[in-house]
């Protein structure tokens, strides 16, 4: 980069140095001096709505606001002076004439607080101070800052009803300051314009066409709107009462392998929120649904585990760890590798898949690993573990020329891909899409088929032809409803042929968060720990044995140990079924023994996501009540069984095994590259049927440790509905 | 519907300045704006169906409801206002049922308020589609609306 010639400008009679394209008020925020503003929004152009960065500006007439003024070689610039506070009060007296200020000027104000100590809810709404963003709200620390203590205009009450019918997030308008941020993060960073001015002058609201509700206006529930808020408008159903956090703590969204970052919001050992991070290099902050709003819910869920059970013949008894661990290690010692199943999520962090792979493999003797996405995939996982293992990174979409998306909808999920490919369009790229229903990219693509999925594969090929051939990038992006569906072969044969071929690339949108991970540190049958990890003059190819993925699921074992899936259905007869996991079980089936498990806000570790980027899972708080982290529990048994194999005490001493075994795994910086798997002996056929028989319907819906989050999330309900009937 | 509202974005470009001219067009079509139109149009611009309506919201010429048969505007200009408009208007209010700027139930009147229909000299005035009627009462206007089905 060449280096700029920077401009020298005066602010509040001192001297400094900027540089050129930048605003007066970016410059002045820079150099820290304070100018109040309520529209400006970083990652977005100026917008100049709300007029309280006014500042006087030597040689220009009147009070330019700084957010649309751009700095110039030897400005001289005031921001403090008389008038310009003046101005500002006038200004923001204006803005308050239509929100009521009961919080900004009170007399009683300081002894309000005194008179509200009653228990939370009740205390907070009785009073006055009814708005859910006090102590939070940038408006009272705006005008704090301007120095207003008083209004001379009356307040005029809009009386709108506070609007609660859409999930995650409700809107009382009447706080509203029309400033445009929510406007403005929807239609320019989300790309999904759901929010817009309707009418005008005092007549003004904001909100999607037609007075449809948000869901049915193709709202994301991305939450952006609500989080850049400046008042108590807009506010997340979880958490509007909760006031300020203690603390925050930045960790990676668990619930798809996009690997989003999210902000946890901490307050009394609790996550009370999760917000995105827009610098954070993987997702740019455009988190869904899911990251936005469906983390306090889940991982508080009054459903949780409080001890280690046993079942008994008059239900079931707390015991503790020690006897927990005893029962686990009785049923366990002596039987056959054969006589033992251990099933592992792919949604565990890449520590808990290390641990669980030794403990199959060190303490049982056995390979048999079974996992959703062998269900899910039958006799179809390879071509499928193929593209995944060899998906593009997302940067490639910004570039793509042309862009085929099949099966896939981004509203609420996979929101930074499905944003990066509007974005793309946009720009002019040429986005093609396929799906049995309309998606969200269907507004912006240049063709977009809808089409039953069987006509799907037969229109790859010809399409791809036509888009590649400019020597550009192409992408194909891959979703769900390809590789669940029943036509899926031929389809992912049809997209592997277009990868290797006419040389696109891939993004896969699968459920199955860490499934890289899991592939990575060998928690799959036949896959040793880093086997598929490309690393200098290895090998370039693994085959594994399709006798030992697909295991029999008629033959019953004597135990099935069950690691963080709530999916029993899947789950063959057994005598002893040990269940790990933080919820209970979908099913009916009862397990023998219950051990309780971390979330991942309680717990530290990594996970792989789609990219092959390894992404840092961080502990937040200590766990819930009695519950352990995964490996915790999975060593403790080990340990039980008097193997010596091995023991861990923390979450460092399993990275430093995996360090030791699988060679740069954890250089953070690069992305993990995989080799070929190819699968001989009994893949095919014959197991498949079995598999698909088990595959219950509920597969597609949005799940975390095989809990669905519709069960535990109560906005997710919704959200679900309509994901499905759509 | 749908060959129509075609027909008229075939007449433009499909750049974000077409909007209003577009929906100057199909409110010119069909009288007003509906979902199915915006739905069209936010497709054939690629602007969502919200950012359309905001848009369209702005302007006091776009209305979002099929129209009545019949269009009663009732001038409230000063002088019309001083001679009983405010009571005629109420009137029909009350007589029809809607208030200002809706539509009856069985579509068949619409009412608005006027600020001033130019013929001050004859108020109370009332505009029934393209009929001026002068020097309104309440009993003639109960008789007049009979005559409009």
């Amino acid at each position: 980069m060449t280096k700029e010639k920077k401009l020298s400008i005066t602010i509040d009679n001192k001297k400094m140095e900027v540089r050129p394209n930048m605003t007066i008020l970016q410059a002045a925020r820079e150099n820290s001096v304070y100018i109040p503003s309520l529209c400006i929004l970083e990652h977005l152009p100026s917008y100049g709505a709300c007029r309280l960065c006014v500042v006087e500006v030597d040689g220009l007439r009147g009070f330019p606001t700084s957010c649309t003024t751009p700095v110039e070689e030897g400005m001289v610039i005031r921001t403090d002076t008389a008038e310009v506070r003046s101005l500002r009060q006038e200004v923001l007296k204006l803005l308050l004439s239509e929100h009521p200020a009961s919080c900004l000027f009170c007399g009683e104000q300081s002894e309000c607080k005194d008179y509200q100590g009653t228990i939370r809810k009740v205390g907070v709404t009785t009073g006055c101070r009814y708005c859910p963003n006090d102590n939070r709200c940038e408006l009272q620390l705006i005008t704090e800052k301007v120095g207003l203590t008083e209004t001379s205009y009356p307040v005029y009450y809009r009386n709108f009803p506070i609007e609660k019918e859409d999930p995650f997030y409700d809107r009382d308008y009447n706080l509203c300051i029309l400033c445009g941020r929510c406007v403005r993060v929807c239609n320019d960073v989300r790309l999904n314009g759901t929010l817009s001015f309707k009418q005008r002058g005092k007549l003004t609201t904001i909100g999607p066409a037609f007075d449809r509700t948000h869901l049915d206006a193709g709202c994301e529930f991305c939450g952006a709107c609500v989080t850049v808020c400046p008042t108590g408008a807009l506010s997340a159903k979880v958490s509007k009462w909760y006031g300020r956090p203690d603390s925050q703590v930045g960790t990676t969204c668990v619930y798809c392998p996009v690997g989003c970052k999210v902000i946890l919001q901490i307050k009394n050992d609790e996550t009370i929120d999760a917000l995105p991070d827009y610098d954070s290099p993987v997702d740019q902050g455009l988190v869904c649904v899911k990251g936005r709003f469906a983390i306090p819910e889940y991982v508080h869920s009054a459903k949780r585990y409080i001890s280690p059970q046993r079942l008994t013949p008059i239900g079931y008894e707390d015991i503790s760890w020690d006897k927990a661990l005893d029962e686990a290690k009785e049923r366990l010692s002596g039987i056959k590798p054969e006589d033992c199943l251990v099933v592992v999520s792919p949604q565990l962090s890449n520590e808990d898949l290390f641990v669980a792979q030794r403990f199959t493999r060190e303490v049982m003797n056995s390979e048999e690993m079974f996992s959703l996405v062998i269900t899910d995939l039958g006799a179809d996982l390879v071509p499928f573990l193929d593209l995944v293992m060899h998906a593009s990174s997302y940067d490639a979409i910004n570039t793509a020329q042309g862009i085929l998306a099949i099966g896939f909808d981004s509203t609420y999920g996979f929101t930074p891909i499905g944003i990066q490919i509007k974005a793309a369009a946009r720009k002019g790229a040429n986005l093609v899409t396929i799906g049995s229903y309309e998606s969200n990219l269907d507004m912006l693509a240049e063709t977009a088929h809808q089409t039953e999925p069987s006509h799907w594969a037969g229109m790859i090929d010809p399409l791809g032809k036509a888009m590649s051939g400019n020597g550009k990038t192409n992408i194909v992006i891959v979703g769900p409803d390809v590789f669940l569906g029943p036509e899926r072969r031929e389809a992912l044969g049809r997209v592997i042929a277009l990868r290797d071929v006419y040389k696109w690339k891939v993004i896969v949108a699968h459920p199955y968060t860490n499934l890289l991970g899991m592939l990575a540190t060998g928690a799959f049958p036949g896959i040793k720990p880093g086997e598929v990890l490309k690393n200098g003059d290895k090998g370039s190819a693994v085959t594994i044995k399709g006798a030992a993925v697909y295991p029999d699921l008629q033959k019953k074992r004597k135990v099935v140990y069950v690691i963080g899936e709530a999916r029993l259905d899947m789950v063959p007869p057994c005598d002893h079924l040990i269940y790990q996991n933080g919820l209970p079980p979908e099913s009916g089936r009862k397990p023998d023994l219950i051990l309780p498990a971390c979330m991942f806000t309680e717990t530290s570790g990594t996970t792989i996501n789609a990219e092959g980027k390894v992404l840092p899972i961080q502990k937040a708080y200590e766990p819930f009540m009695k519950s352990k982290p995964d490996w915790w529990i999975m060593s403790g048994i080990a340990e039980k069984l008097q193997k010596r194999t091995f023991k861990y005490n923390s979450v460092q001493a399993i990275q430093g095994d995996i360090r030791k075994q699988i060679k740069g795994f954890f250089s953070m910086k690069k992305r993990l590259e995989f080799v070929r798997v190819g699968m001989k002996e009994g893949g095919e056929g014959t197991r498949d049927a079995a598999l698909r028989g088990k595959r219950s319907p509920a597969s597609r819906e949005e799940t975390y440790r095989g809990t669905p989050l519709a069960s535990v999330v109560s906005g997710m309900k919704a959200i679900e509905e309509r994901r499905r009937h759509e | 519907m749908p060959e129509t509202i075609e027909k008229i974005l075939k007449k433009h470009g499909r750049t974000t300045d077409e909007l209003i001219p577009i929906l100057q067009d199909v409110q010119k079509e069909f009288g007003y704006i509906a979902p199915e139109s915006v739905k069209r149009i936010s497709r054939y611009l690629k602007v969502s169906e919200n950012q359309i309506y905001g848009v369209s919201s702005f302007y006091a010429q776009f209305r979002f409801t099929e129209p009545g048969r019949h269009g009663i505007k009732v001038c409230l200009g000063t002088a019309c206002h001083v001679r009983g408009g405010a009571t005629l208007l109420e009137m029909l209010e009350r007589g029809l049922g809607i208030s200002c700027g809706q539509t009856t139930d069985d579509k068949r009147y619409d009412l608005e308020r006027v600020a001033c229909l130019g013929c001050c000299a004859l108020s109370p005035v009332v505009q029934i589609d393209r009929d001026i009627y002068s020097r309104m009462t309440v009993n003639r206007l109960t008789e007049l609306l009979k005559e409009y089905e």
